[in-house]
C-alpha cells in the first residue's frame, strides 16, 4: 500500500504542488513570525546582557517616579568593596531645533553620559561630553534636526533658560525604548543635573568584585526606599520587559498566521477532494483485488501526510527567508529594535512549524479520505464519469438552519449587551465564527443562484464563451463552495477592518467637530501649565480671532485620591450630563462623568478638596460633564477660587477660534507668532489633529490588509488548482468546443470569466459577512459610533478579488488552450 | 431535386494530395498517412474505411483541419488548409466544417436545443429558424429540446449531434465512427437521417467507419491500408463492403 501511495505522490505531483504551496506559506508566515521574535527577543538581551555586564550592582527606586539623591550616592561609595559608583540621571531637558521651537512631540530625554568602568552608553562617533559646554546626541535626532559634531545646539533648563553647548559626539541609544521615542540628549554628570533641575538618580551604578556580597551590603545600607539588583538580574529583568513587548508582536503575527492556515486548510480540503474524486476508478480498482477500505482511507491520509511534511518543511525554509527579511527591513528603517542579531531557526520553531502543517494537512483531508472509502469496488468497471450532481441534503438543511440560527443568535445577543466591554465583543466574534461556519456548509447551495446572479453582467458581455464559462463555474457547487469560501475569509476580514477604520475616522471626526470646536490648540510639550498668561491675552486682544478659551491646572487631592483639579476662562459650552454650569462660583464644583463616577457623587453632594494653598475645603457638585466632548478639567472650579486655591498658575491650554472672514494663513501667522517667544508651546490645529488620527488610521489599515494579503494568495492557489483541475476533467469537452470553432483566445477567456465568476462569488459573500460583522464590532466597541462603509475600498476589494481570479486562471487556461484537439478527442 | 442535379457540376468539396502524416522521431518513426490523393464531390456521402491502424482517423482528423499534415495539401471547397494560422484553421472550421464523433459530442450543461445552435452562437450568426424546424423535424428531437444530454439517450444524444451539424450548413461534414456507440436500431436511425440530409438538403458527408453496415448507406466507400487509399466502392452494399474489407484483410497477411 505504501508504494501505491508513494506512486499515486509522483503521478500527481504538479497538481499537489500549489497544494504544498498552500501550507508552504502558511507555515512559512507562522515560521516567520517566530524567527522575527526570537532573534528580535535574542538581540535584546544580549544588548542588555552586554550592558549590564559592565556593572557589578544596580539601585533604583522603589517608586518608579521617585529618584535617589546625593546623599543616597555617598552612602553606596562609603559601602565597602565598592570600586565606583555613579548615579544616573535621566530628566527632561529640551532640545531646541532650528526654528527655536523645542524638537519633537515631548521633550528630549537629557542624560548623562558616564565614561570608564562603568560607561554603559555607546559613543558611535566623536567623544563623550568631558566639560560643561559639551554634549551628545543621539544618531537619530541628530540626523532629523540635520546637526552634525562640531555643531552648537540649545537646549532649555527646567526654568526654560536656553544653553549653548557644543556637540561633541553622537550616542546610541540602545534598545532603551523611551530614549529612542523621545530622543537623548547626554551632558556630563553635574551638567545633566543642573540643566534638568533633577532632584536625584533615577539608577545606580556601582563597580566591584563581589556582586552577590556587594548587593547584600547596599541593601543594608539603603533601606527599604531602593531597589538593589546585581548586574545579571538586571539584565533579566530588562530582557523579561522586553519579552513582554516582543510577545505581544508575535501573538499579533500569529493571528495572521492562523488565518492564513485557516485558508490553506480549505484548499487542501478541496484538493484531496478533487484527486479522490478524479481517482475513483484506482481506488476501485484496489478494492476490487482486495484492498480493505482501512487501506484506502489510510492510503490518502498518508499522502496528505507526506505532502504536510514536505511542504511544512519547505515552509521553516521560506518562515527563515521572511524572518531574516523582516529583520533586514527594520534595520534599514532605523527602528529601536536590535535587529542586528543573525536570524536563527530555533528547534520551538522547526517542531511547531512541522507540527502544524502535518495537523492542519492530514485533518484537511480525513473527509476525502473517508469518501475514498466509499468506492464501491464495482466502480473500476463502469466506463462512464459521472456528472457530479449536488441535492441539498436533509442532514444539510438542518445543520446549516441550526448554525444560522445559532450565529445569527448569538451575535444579536452580543450586540445587546452593554458596549465596550470584551465579553460583548468576544460573544460577537463566536456568533461570527458559526455564522460562517453556516456559510460554510450552505456554499454548496447559495453557488448556483450567486454564479447566475454574479454572471449576469459576463454572460451579456462576452458572448457564448462568457454563458459556458458562467454555467461551468456553478457546476460542481461543492467544490466551487470550498473553492470561493477560502478566497471569502481574507476578503471577509478586510472589509470588517475596512468598516471599522472607516467608522473609527467618522466618529472620530464627529467627536472632533463637536469636542474641538476650535481652530488651534496651544499646548506645552510637557503638557504642564506653563503657557504664560499674556499669550492668551494677547490672542483675545486681535480682533481676528472669535474667542480665546484659557484651561489651566494642577495636582490636588481628594481623600486619597490624587485629581486634576482646574479652571477655565472664556466661552465654554460643554455637553451636560447633570445639572447646569451656571451656578458654578465660591464653594462649587463641576466633575467630568468619569471623576465623579470614581469619586462616588452626583450633583447636590459634596466633595472634599485638599489645596495648596487653603487646605482642605468641602465643595458641592453643581453639574457633571461629558468628558467626551469637552475640554475642561476632570474637575473644576470658578476661577477666582482655583487662583484662590493654588495661586496664580499658568496655562495649560488655550483654544483659539477664528472669527468668520479671517483668512486662515493670517490667523495661523497670528498664533504661531505669540507661540514664538516660548519654545516648549506647540500649536496645532485641528485639521492637524485631525490629519495624526488619518494617518495612524491608514496605516494601521494598510499594515492589517497587508498581512491579510497573505490569506488571499493563498486561496487564489486554491482558485487556481480548482481551475486546473476543472480543465482536466473537462479535456474533451473543451476539444470539442475547440473543433466546434472556438478560438484559442475564446477558450482562454472562458476560462477567466469562469475564474472571475469564482472570485467575484467569493468577494460578495465576504463583503456581506464583514459588512454585517463590522457593523455588529461597531455596537459592541462603543455607544452611538457612526457606521461608516467605505465604498470605494470595498468596491476596489471586489473588483480585485475578481482580477485576481483571472489572474489565478492565467496557467489553467493557458495549459487548456494548448492542448491539441486530436489528442483530447482521443483519450476517454 | 435541384440539389441532385447540380451536385455533378459543382467542383469536389474537399481535396487532398500526397496526404502524407509521420509520427514521432527516428526509429519511432511512423508512417500513419503515405500520400493519399482523394477528392470529395459536393453534396457525396462518402465512408471511409479500413483495418485499425490503417490510418482512417488520421485522414480525417487532416481533412478537417484538426491535425497538421507533414506534407501534401488538403482544400476545403477553395480554402488551402495546410500553412494556415491555428486562428484561421479555427474559424475554417467553425464556418464551414461540420463534426459528429463517436461519444462526448455533447456538453453536458447545455440543453439539447442549445447544443444545437452552439456552433451557430459561436460564430456569431443567426439560425435559418426554417432549417432548424426542418432539422429538428427530421431528426424527431421537437419534444426533447429542453433535456440535458444526461436526459437522452445515447441514439438521442447523437441525433442531437447531427441537427447540430447540419444547421450551419457546412460545406463538409466529418462523422467518425458516429455509430460506434449505439445499438443497432439507434445507429441505423442516425446513419438515415445522415443519409436524408445528404439526399434532401445536398450535404456533404464524410464519414469513418469500421462497420459494413453503416458504410453501406454511403454512395461511394473508400478503403485505406496502412495510410495508403488502396480501393473504393460505389454504392456499397453490406455485403460489397465486407467483401472488399476481407480481400483486404487477407492481401494483407
Amino acid at each position: 500500500m505504501l508504494k501505491t501511495t508513494l506512486a499515486g505522490l509522483r503521478a500527481h505531483k504538479l497538481r499537489l504542488l500549489l497544494t504544498s504551496l498552500a501550507i508552504t506559506l502558511g507555515v512559512g508566515f507562522i515560521a516567520g513570525t517566530f524567527v522575527l521574535t526570537d532573534t528580535m527577543q535574542a538581540g535584546f538581551s544580549q544588548k542588555v546582557t552586554a550592558e549590564a555586564d559592565k556593572i557589578a550592582v544596580a539601585v533604583t527606586p522603589k517608586d518608579p517616579e521617585a529618584t535617589l539623591s546625593r546623599k543616597d550616592l555617598e552612602k553606596v561609595r562609603a559601602v565597602p568593596g565598592v570600586r565606583e559608583a555613579q548615579g544616573l540621571v535621566r530628566a527632561a531637558v529640551p532640545l531646541l531645533g532650528k526654528d527655536g521651537k523645542a524638537v519633537g512631540s515631548s521633550p528630549t530625554t537629557g542624560v548623562n553620559v558616564l565614561t570608564g568602568e562603568l560607561g554603559r552608553v555607546t559613543v558611535t562617533s566623536g567623544t563623550a561630553p568631558a566639560a560643561d559646554g559639551e554634549a551628545v546626541l543621539d544618531e537619530n535626532t541628530a540626523k532629523a534636526q540635520g546637526l552634525k559634531v562640531g555643531d552648537t545646539i540649545t537646549v532649555l533648563d527646567k526654568d526654560g533658560g536656553r544653553h549653548r553647548l557644543k556637540l561633541v559626539g553622537l550616542i546610541d541609544p540602545g534598545v532603551d525604548q523611551e530614549l529612542a521615542y523621545t530622543g537623548a540628549v547626554g551632558f556630563t554628570t553635574a551638567t545633566a543635573l543642573r540643566l534638568s533641575g533633577a532632584p536625584g538618580f533615577a539608577e545606580i551604578d556601582v563597580a566591584g568584585a563581589d556582586p552577590a556580597a556587594l548587593k547584600a551590603a547596599l541593601a543594608r545600607a539603603l533601606g527599604s526606599q531602593a531597589t538593589v539588583r546585581t548586574g545579571e538580574e538586571l539584565a533579566a529583568a530588562l530582557a523579561r520587559q522586553a519579552g513582554v513587548d516582543t510577545e505581544f508582536l508575535t501573538m499579533g503575527l500569529l493571528l495572521f498566521g492562523l488565518v492564513a492556515m485557516l485558508v490553506a486548510a480549505l484548499v487542501i480540503y478541496n484538493t484531496f477532494n478533487i484527486l479522490v474524486a478524479q481517482r475513483t476508478k484506482e481506488m476501485a480498482l484496489l478494492r476490487c483485488i482486495g484492498a480493505g477500505r482501512g487501506q484506502v482511507f489510510g492510503s490518502v491520509l498518508l499522502e496528505s501526510a507526506v505532502v504536510g511534511l514536505i511542504s511544512s518543511a519547505a515552509g521553516l525554509a521560506v518562515g527563515y527567508g521572511l524572518g531574516a527579511l523582516a529583520l533586514a527591513v527594520l534595520g534599514a528603517l532605523d527602528t529601536p529594535l536590535p535587529t542586528d542579531a543573525a536570524a536563527s531557526l530555533s528547534m520551538r520553531t522547526i517542531v511547531l512549524g512541522l507540527a502544524i502543517g502535518l495537523v492542519v494537512t492530514v485533518a484537511a483531508a480525513v473527509l476525502p479520505a473517508r469518501a475514498a472509502t466509499r468506492v464501491a469496488p464495482v466502480a473500476a468497471l463502469r466506463t462512464q464519469v459521472e456528472e457530479q450532481t449536488f441535492r441539498t441534503g436533509v442532514l444539510r438543511a438542518v445543520f446549516a438552519a441550526l448554525f444560522v440560527a445559532a450565529g445569527l443568535g448569538v451575535t444579536a445577543w452580543g450586540v445587546t449587551m452593554r458596549p465596550g466591554e470584551r465579553t460583548s465583543l468576544l460573544t460577537v466574534m463566536a456568533g461570527g465564527a458559526l455564522t460562517f461556519l453556516a456559510v460554510l456548509i450552505l456554499g454548496p447551495v447559495l453557488v448556483k443562484p450567486l454564479s447566475a446572479a454574479v454572471g449576469w453582467v459576463p454572460r451579456r458581455l462576452f458572448g457564448v464563451p462568457g454563458r459556458l464559462a458562467v454555467d461551468n463555474s456553478g457546476r460542481n457547487p461543492r467544490r466551487a463552495a470550498t473553492t470561493t469560501v477560502a478566497l471569502t475569509v481574507g476578503v471577509t476580514l478586510m472589509t470588517l477592518i475596512s468598516v471599522l477604520t472607516a467608522s473609527a475616522r467618522a466618529s472620530l471626526d464627529a467627536r472632533l467637530d463637536k469636542q474641538f470646536p476650535v481652530d488651534y490648540m496651544l499646548m506645552t510639550q510637557s503638557r504642564e501649565s506653563a503657557i504664560p498668561r499674556s499669550v492668551a491675552e494677547g490672542l483675545r486682544a486681535r480682533p481676528e480671532f472669535a474667542s480665546v478659551v484659557q484651561i489651566r491646572e494642577a495636582e490636588a487631592r481628594s481623600g486619597e485620591r490624587t485629581v486634576i483639579a482646574g479652571t477655565y476662562h472664556g466661552p465654554v459650552k460643554p455637553a451636560l450630563k447633570a445639572g447646569s454650569l451656571s451656578q458654578l462660583g465660591p464653594g462649587t464644583v463641576v466633575l467630568s462623568g468619569f471623576q465623579a463616577k470614581e469619586l462616588g457623587v452626583r450633583v447636590g453632594q459634596s466633595v472634599p478638596l485638599t489645596t495648596k494653598k487653603a487646605g482642605t475645603v468641602s465643595l458641592r457638585v453643581v453639574a457633571v460633564v461629558d468628558e467626551q466632548s469637552s475640554e475642561l478639567p476632570p474637575v473644576t472650579l470658578a476661577e477666582d477660587a482655583f487662583d484662590r486655591y493654588f495661586g496664580k498658575v499658568p496655562d495649560a491650554q488655550v483654544f483659539v477660534k477664528i472669527k468668520d472672514g479671517v483668512p486662515e494663513d493670517r490667523a495661523r501667522e497670528l498664533v504661531d507668532a505669540a507661540a514664538q517667544p516660548y519654545p516648549t508651546v506647540q500649536v496645532s490645529s485641528s485639521t492637524e489633529v485631525r490629519g495624526e488620527f488619518d494617518e495612524a488610521l491608514d496605516m494601521m489599515f494598510k499594515i492589517i490588509t497587508g498581512l491579510l494579503g497573505l490569506a488571499i494568495l493563498i486561496s487564489l492557489l486554491g482558485i487556481a488548482n480548482t481551475l486546473s483541475l476543472s480543465v482536466h476533467e473537462r479535456t474533451r469537452e473543451s476539444a470539442l468546443l475547440r473543433a466546434l470553432g472556438l478560438t484559442r483566445p475564446q477558450l482562454r477567456g472562458m476560462l477567466s470569466v469562469e475564474a472571475l465568476v469564482l472570485g467575484l462569488i467569493g468577494a460578495l459573500v465576504g463583503v456581506v459577512l464583514g459588512l454585517a460583522y463590522g457593523w455588529a464590532a461597531l455596537q459592541t466597541l462603543m455607544a452611538q459610533t457612526a457606521f461608516e462603509v467605505p465604498l470605494l475600498q470595498i468596491a476596489l476589494f471586489v473588483a480585485m478579488s475578481g482580477l485576481a481570479g483571472v489572474l489565478a486562471a492565467v496557467l489553467p487556461a493557458r495549459r487548456a488552450a494548448r492542448a491539441s484537439i486530436v489528442g483530447a478527442l482521443a483519450a476517454s | 431535386m435541384t440539389v441532385i442535379e447540380t451536385r455533378s457540376e459543382a467542383p469536389p468539396a474537399v481535396v487532398a494530395r500526397g496526404l502524407t502524416k509521420v509520427y514521432g522521431t527516428g526509429d519511432a518513426r511512423v508512417h500513419a498517412l503515405r500520400g493519399v490523393d482523394v477528392a470529395f464531390a459536393t453534396g457525396d456521402f462518402t465512408a471511409i474505411m479500413g483495418p485499425s491502424g490503417s490510418g482512417k482517423s488520421t485522414l480525417m482528423h487532416c481533412l478537417a483541419g484538426l491535425d497538421t499534415v507533414t506534407s501534401g495539401s488538403v482544400r476545403v471547397g477553395d480554402v488551402e488548409l495546410t500553412g494556415l494560422s491555428d486562428k484561421q484553421l479555427t474559424r475554417l472550421r467553425r464556418d464551414r466544417i461540420g463534426f459528429i464523433f463517436q461519444a462526448f459530442n455533447l456538453l453536458p450543461t447545455l440543453t439539447a436545443e442549445q447544443n444545437i445552435r452552439l456552433p451557430l452562437e459561436i460564430a456569431g450568426r443567426q439560425a435559418d429558424e426554417v432549417l432548424f424546424e426542418r432539422v429538428v423535424q427530421t431528426v424527431g428531437l421537437k419534444d426533447r429540446l429542453r433535456h440535458k444530454p444526461a436526459e437522452l439517450s445515447g441514439g438521442q444524444q447523437q441525433r442531437v449531434a447531427v441537427a447540430r451539424a447540419l444547421i450551419s450548413k457546412p460545406q463538409v461534414i466529418f462523422a467518425d465512427e458516429p455509430t460506434g456507440n449505439l445499438d443497432s436500431r439507434s445507429g441505423a436511425e442516425v446513419l438515415s437521417f445522415l443519409r436524408t440530409s445528404v439526399r434532401e438538403l445536398g450535404q456533404t458527408i464524410v464519414m469513418v467507419t469500421h462497420d459494413p453496415m453503416a458504410a453501406s448507406y454511403a454512395n461511394r466507400v473508400i478503403f485505406l491500408r496502412d495510410g495508403a487509399l488502396v480501393t473504393e466502392l460505389h454504392q456499397p452494399t453490406p455485403q460489397s463492403v465486407l467483401d472488399t474489407l476481407v480481400k483486404l484483410e487477407a492481401s494483407a497477411c
